[in-house]
């Protein structure tokens, strides 16, 4: 059963369209990622989840009930939901413990009971020691931890999280994720996560919602989306895909603007005619076989080497391992493994 | 039910514009309007005698406004720009004349250069100052000026890139020189938009003119203290003929508005961007104590003496006796402040001041909130009325609601609005005069506060009202405390617009004070103004310590 359906949602701010006709189901328990990149409406779809933006068109139901559609509206108060914000939002006059207990105390209920709910909730998220503390004296980790117990308290059947970690830093956000990962496996909540950092959605979800322009692009598990992308957008976003534009002839892919050709591996589809190759950095191979460029710049990046490369108008991008005594200019000869052709836009 | 969110706000919305338009825009209207007709029909009769107060506002305000600049845009320089020693205080010392009405500024003032009984005049012997008169008035109102342009040379400076001079520096000008074409030529418009306002200010002021200008021999009038006179004592004609001087006074408004608007314009387009600047303050060197002690001589001068005149005066028996320590005592402050006058006034400032001060940031809030819906409409209502002079929005109001109003509703219930000659017209003023620190205070809070932090609330469970007491009035309250105290020291010692409204045969400070001044003894006005100052201080104190450490606390 699902727990959030979407149907044909529309939301604009005055004359921009920032959602456009997006159709989604979140499953009972599952982590639902929205990816996308900033200004493709995932945070507005989320807001409109929450209740604090109301749909154009289309109707949202939260558990078989209908929150948001036409002549209903029920605020975000009486939805039941959690929500962690970017900026924390944990309230500056209130100590961590009055924070996490504010829900509760809404709830009128007994003080015995918030009291007992609160302590497991700052269990969960590991700041039993800091209940006393105010926000000021909390660092930008603990404040994000004090707004997910805060989410957490009231058991809410679904969560909404929105870019969490993107105010973090990276090995907080490395940390904070396996904390997320945990505490999901043992509420066993519905979660849906904003983020515009691929990494992120890939290691967290059960599936992932590609958004662009205000569309759904794709919806699959991580592995699917990476595998085998819908689009070349999603391609690129997800798996840092090159995208070259181009014609498909006998088999052979001609870059537009270049000289370059790919010979397509034989499983690839391969329609005749204008068409975009997709080339992930890592299944391009730089050796004795393949198209001949110059070699434009060379990003050491530790256990292997990016080298860069122009086609035509766009970048070509080579993950491989290091290799001795080569410069920028020396012509590289590039072979792919594997590639993709999409339909020209 | 869809659309509910949109008519909330428009319920809002009306519930803001039709008090504030009918008690601050109608009534200046209807004022503008009957002013002009009168201006155009009868502009040739027994006219000619009021072109002398135009000319006079006009001469005292550029006067006041040159003054201001003159001594603010070097003081700036000198208090924010350089590593002169005891900035810090210098800056609290010099924006104390705003804080002080300018009232009190002009009875020390009197006390100290009047020409006859003055100190400074007893000590010379042969009485060579004179404070009467247009060179007085306009003395005395470019000193209480001096803040505003001191303000926005200060706020222009903490803009600009110290990069820029340290450019001219590079390539090879002096400091001086470096100073007088990077730095000086980019914090010009903001001095003379603080020299605008000064002008502004000192044409909307009623209690120096009148204190220096009308009982002189001969009398300086300006169009303020001219409008008080026929508004009092002008028989017939001298209602529409004090409403036609306001109209001509309210037509500098949007000009020296206007001038502003245009300098900001230009200043914005050259400052930096103010982030992350460091100004080093340029070394004075070997020039340091040299303008120390020319810094401390016009901070004595201008603050410390006036003042001091004017606690000199406020113990002795009565203005002008002869000097001596045996003559000196304290009796006047038990007798002056213990007086029954005195404590009606007091109790009457005090209620009309908390009210103004409740209306103002209720107001003020809901304007700031509503600012987002409907953008400029709604500052331009709340902030215009702060720039129209008190003398004209007070006759306006005079005017407006000098007949009662009679509403009919459902053709059955009737209500009548009988304001004229009660305090509620004296509320309303000083709500409508400083809606503006209302609106302006909370606008800040509110940029401030972090909308996820009410959603967050709601989110919780709360309903909108409940998150908003909850979550976003924590957050508002300094800025909100510190709008209530500004207008309550405003309100409370507010002179211009009560002298007009008060009712018959009661009192509040500001008129108390200028009946004490200028009708009975200026010992017991200059207790009241001590008093008065102490006051201003003390809130003044509180507002600069209390409430942004209650925050981090």
């Amino acid at each position: 059963m699902a727990t959030i359906v979407l149907d044909g949602v529309v939301k604009a701010y005055g004359k921009n369209p920032v959602v456009r006709g997006l159709s989604l189901e979140v499953h009972e328990g599952e982590l639902l990622s929205l990816l996308g990149p900033s200004g493709c409406g995932k945070t507005t779809t989320l807001r409109m989840l929450a209740g604090l933006e109301h749909p154009d068109q289309g109707t949202i139901d939260i558990g078989g009930t209908r929150v948001a559609g036409p002549g209903v509206r029920v605020p975000p108060e009486r939805r039941g939901l959690g929500m962690v914000f970017q900026s924390y939002a944990v309230w500056p006059n209130r100590s961590v413990e009055a924070n996490v207990a504010y829900p509760l105390a809404l709830r009128r209920l007994a003080r015995s009971e918030i009291s007992e709910r609160v302590r497991t909730a700052l269990r969960w998220v590991r700041l039993e020691a800091f209940a006393e503390r105010m926000p000021h004296e909390l660092s930008g980790g603990q404040l994000q931890r004090v707004a997910l117990a805060r989410a957490l308290v009231s058991n809410p059947r679904v969560l909404l999280l929105d870019e969490p970690l993107s105010n973090l830093d990276a090995a907080l956000r490395e940390e904070l994720r396996a904390e997320l990962a945990a505490l999901r496996e043992r509420l066993g909540t519905t979660l849906v996560f904003v983020t515009h950092d691929q990494a992120e959605a890939l290691a967290l979800s059960d599936r992932i919602a590609v958004m662009n322009g205000g569309v759904l692009e794709q919806v699959d598990a991580p592995e699917r989306l990476y595998h085998a992308p819908a689009s070349a957008f999603v391609a690129r976003f997800v798996g840092g895909a090159n995208v070259l534009p181009g014609v498909v002839r006998d088999g052979v892919f001609h870059c537009a603007q270049s000289e370059a050709t790919f010979a397509l591996p034989n499983e690839v589809a391969r329609s005749e005619g204008p068409a975009t190759l997709v080339l992930r950095p890592e299944d391009l191979e730089l050796g004795t076989e393949g198209t001949p460029l110059p070699l434009a710049a060379r990003l050491f990046l530790g256990n292997s080497v990016e080298y860069r490369f122009a086609v035509g108008t766009s970048l070509l991008r080579v993950v491989a391992p290091p290799m001795e005594g080569v410069r920028t200019g020396q012509v590289l000869r590039i072979r792919a493994r594997r590639a993709r052709v999409f339909a020209a836009p | 039910m869809i659309r509910d969110g949109a008519w909330g706000a428009r319920f809002g919305l009306s519930a803001w514009l039709v008090p504030v338009l009918f008690f601050g825009v109608g009534p200046l209207g209807v004022l503008w309007v009957r002013g002009l007709e009168f201006l155009v029909t009868r502009s040739d009769t027994a006219w000619s005698g009021e072109w002398g107060a135009l000319s006079n506002t006009i001469v005292i305000s550029t006067g006041a406004s040159l003054l201001a600049l003159g001594l603010g845009a070097p003081l700036a320089l000198l208090l924010f720009r350089t590593d002169l020693p005891f900035r810090r205080v210098f800056g609290v010392l010099f924006t104390l004349p705003s804080a002080i009405p300018a009232f009190i500024w002009g009875m020390g003032w009197l006390s100290l250069a009047s020409p006859r009984a003055g100190y400074l005049n007893r000590l010379w012997g042969t009485g060579p100052f004179d404070i009467y008169g247009v060179g007085g008035i306009a003395f005395v109102e470019g000193l209480s000026g001096l803040p505003f342009v001191l303000l926005a040379g200060a706020a222009a400076l903490r803009r600009i890139d110290p990069a820029l001079e340290e450019a001219a520096r590079v390539c090879g000008a002096s400091p001086f020189r470096a100073l007088t074409t990077a730095t000086l030529p980019l914090m010009l418009p903001s001095v003379l938009s603080g020299a605008v306002m000064v002008f502004l200010l000192t044409a909307s002021s009623f209690g120096v003119p009148y204190l220096l200008g009308v009982s002189a021999s001969p009398p300086t009038r300006v169009l303020t203290t001219r409008i008080y006179e026929l508004v009092l004592m002008g028989g017939a004609e001298g209602l529409p003929r004090a409403m036609a001087l306001a109209t001509l006074l309210l037509g500098l408004t949007p000009i020296a508005l206007g001038v502003m608007r245009w300098l900001g314009r230009g200043g914005r387009v050259r400052l930096g961007a103010g982030k992350g600047l460091s100004p080093r303050p340029m070394a004075l060197g070997k020039a340091r104590g040299p303008w120390v002690i020319a810094v401390s001589l016009v901070c004595a001068a201008c603050i410390v003496l006036p003042l001091g005149a004017l606690v000199l005066t406020s113990l002795q028996r009565s203005f002008g006796a002869p000097l001596s320590w045996e003559s000196l005592t304290f009796t006047r402050w038990g007798s002056v402040l213990g007086s029954e006058r005195a404590r009606g006034a007091l109790a009457n400032s005090v209620v009309l001041a908390t009210g103004a001060g409740v209306l103002v940031c209720g107001f003020g809030l809901s304007a700031a909130m509503l600012r987002r819906s409907s953008r400029g409409m709604v500052e331009a209502l709340s902030v215009g009325p702060f720039s129209v002079p008190g003398t004209v929005l007070a006759l306006a109001l005079l005017v407006a609601f000098s007949r009662d109003w009679r509403f009919i509703a459902f053709e059955r219930i009737a209500w009548v609005l009988a304001l004229a000659h009660t305090p509620w017209l004296l509320l309303i003023a000083y709500a409508v005069k400083y809606l503006a620190l209302g609106e302006r205070n909370s606008s800040e809070g509110l940029a401030q506060l972090d909308l996820s932090l009410v959603e967050a609330a709601r989110l919780s469970g709360a309903g909108p009202l409940r998150a908003f007491r909850d979550a976003a009035l924590p957050v508002l309250r300094p800025a909100l405390i510190s709008a209530f105290v500004l207008a309550f020291l405003t309100c409370a010692s507010e002179m211009t617009m009560s002298v007009l409204l008060v009712p018959a045969g009661s009192q509040v400070l500001g008129t108390l004070l200028f009946e004490l001044q200028s009708y009975d003894d200026p010992a017991a006005a200059a207790v009241l103004a001590c008093a008065l100052v102490v006051l201003v201080l003390v809130g003044r104190g509180v507002l600069a310590l209390g409430p942004r450490s209650s925050v981090e606390g």
